[in-house]
């Protein structure tokens, strides 16, 4: 999916926190789940909950609990990329997609939205690492969730650009838009190349999109975003595989 | 005689649905936004006594919402708590003349806080 008239496509293209400030992201975006977790919690304490109420409450914490988890493996695989070597491999992107889509289906019922694939029966293989690669689309996914108004269906999209050089993997929500005030900022910081506290969402401290442009730059990747008038696209462009080509 | 009407405006549906029982609870009427256009809207058609309002919200921050509240003599009125992550960083001082009449750390609140808090603004 590329940008069309009236919206704006950016690639984030450089380092998008400084060391210190990532801490003090992780920190800030930790708070939300664990303050949700805590008073879901401190819910259940009421002897007055049916047991209905009280299992959908204790889902809430499971499911809350596993995103705040995600959040720190991602923030520690990010930390120790520069001590690995990863695997770039074929791979099959609307495979990957509907693997998270299974991973992630649980959360997105209990939030009442859904989540589907937008692509042709036979994309591309994209070269990439399956883990990371599977971190920045269920990254781009759990921020969608946020921000999808209700009863709309998030959309993992694949598609080919670049002369069939580049998979573009984006994650499409329809939602409030990224404002212009932030927008403008976005790209300010995009030029200055100083992207301290960079976000493109009023209540994000942009550390999950700190993270995910560290683990496309690990397989020559590049994230970016498209704002739309209903929503916006999060996406990730790889290089496309030359198997085909090969043979 | 009829409850008194309560606005949640918050983005996290898990948290203001949360909001929402406590409040019930405590005999309040309540709506919920998820953001702060949605808001405005609501505020013209439910006419709330109270507003309880998150800072960071989709679309826009609680501030662009309190500006417009301010901008009428009608809204501008209405008592607004503040629940939020970011209390620790703001000063109630501060905010006093966007309406804002308390604020609740939402990283150590109780569930009793909520209602003291709305009965502490409508008494």
């Amino acid at each position: 999916m590329s940008a069309t008239i009236g919206e704006h496509e950016q690639y984030l293209d450089g380092p998008l926190v400084d060391g210190l400030s990532s801490f003090v992201a992780a920190a800030h975006e930790l708070k939300s789940p664990l303050a949700l977790i805590r008073q879901l919690s401190l819910t259940l304490e009421d002897s007055d909950i049916e047991l209905t109420e009280q299992k959908r409450l204790l889902r809430q914490i499971s499911l809350t609990s596993e995103r705040a988890l995600r959040l720190t493996s991602d923030l520690t695989r990010s930390i120790r990329l520069s001590d690995a070597l990863f695997v770039l491999e074929p791979i099959n992107p609307k495979q990957l997609c509907e693997d998270i889509i299974y991973e992630l289906g649980p959360l997105f019922n209990a939030y009442n939205r859904d989540i589907k694939i937008t692509s042709q029966k036979h994309p591309l293989l994209l070269i990439a690492n399956r883990d990371l690669l599977r971190r920045i689309i269920v990254n781009f996914s759990d921020n969608a969730l946020r921000y999808a108004e209700s009863n709309t269906a998030v959309e993992i999209n694949i598609n080919t650009i670049d002369a069939g050089n580049t998979v573009r993997l984006g994650v499409r929500d329809y939602g409030p838009s990224v404002s212009v005030d932030v927008l403008d900022s976005l790209s300010t910081k995009l030029l200055e190349k100083s992207f301290a506290n960079i976000s493109a969402r009023p209540q994000s401290s942009g550390l999950g999109l700190y993270i995910a442009s560290q683990f496309a730059d690990c397989m020559n990747g590049k994230i970016g975003f498209i704002r739309h008038k209903n929503g916006s696209t999060f996406y990730v462009d790889l290089q496309a595989s030359r198997q085909l080509s090969l043979i | 005689m009829n409850a008194q009407k309560i606005l949640i405006v918050e983005d996290d549906e898990w948290v203001s649905e949360q909001y929402s029982r406590l409040l019930q609870k405590a005999n309040y009427s309540v709506k919920i936004t998820h953001n702060a256009l949605d808001a405005i809207q609501s505020i013209d058609e439910y006419n709330p006594d109270a507003i309880i309002l998150d800072m960071l919200l989709t679309g826009s921050t609680a501030l662009a919402l309190l500006h417009e509240l301010q901008s009428y003599g009608d809204t501008g009125v209405i008592p607004i708590i503040l629940c939020t992550n970011l209390a620790d960083e703001l000063k109630l001082e501060n905010l006093k003349s966007y309406g804002i009449k308390k604020i609740i750390d939402k990283t150590r609140m109780k569930p009793d806080d909520l209602v003291l808090a709305i009965r502490s603004v409508l008494s």
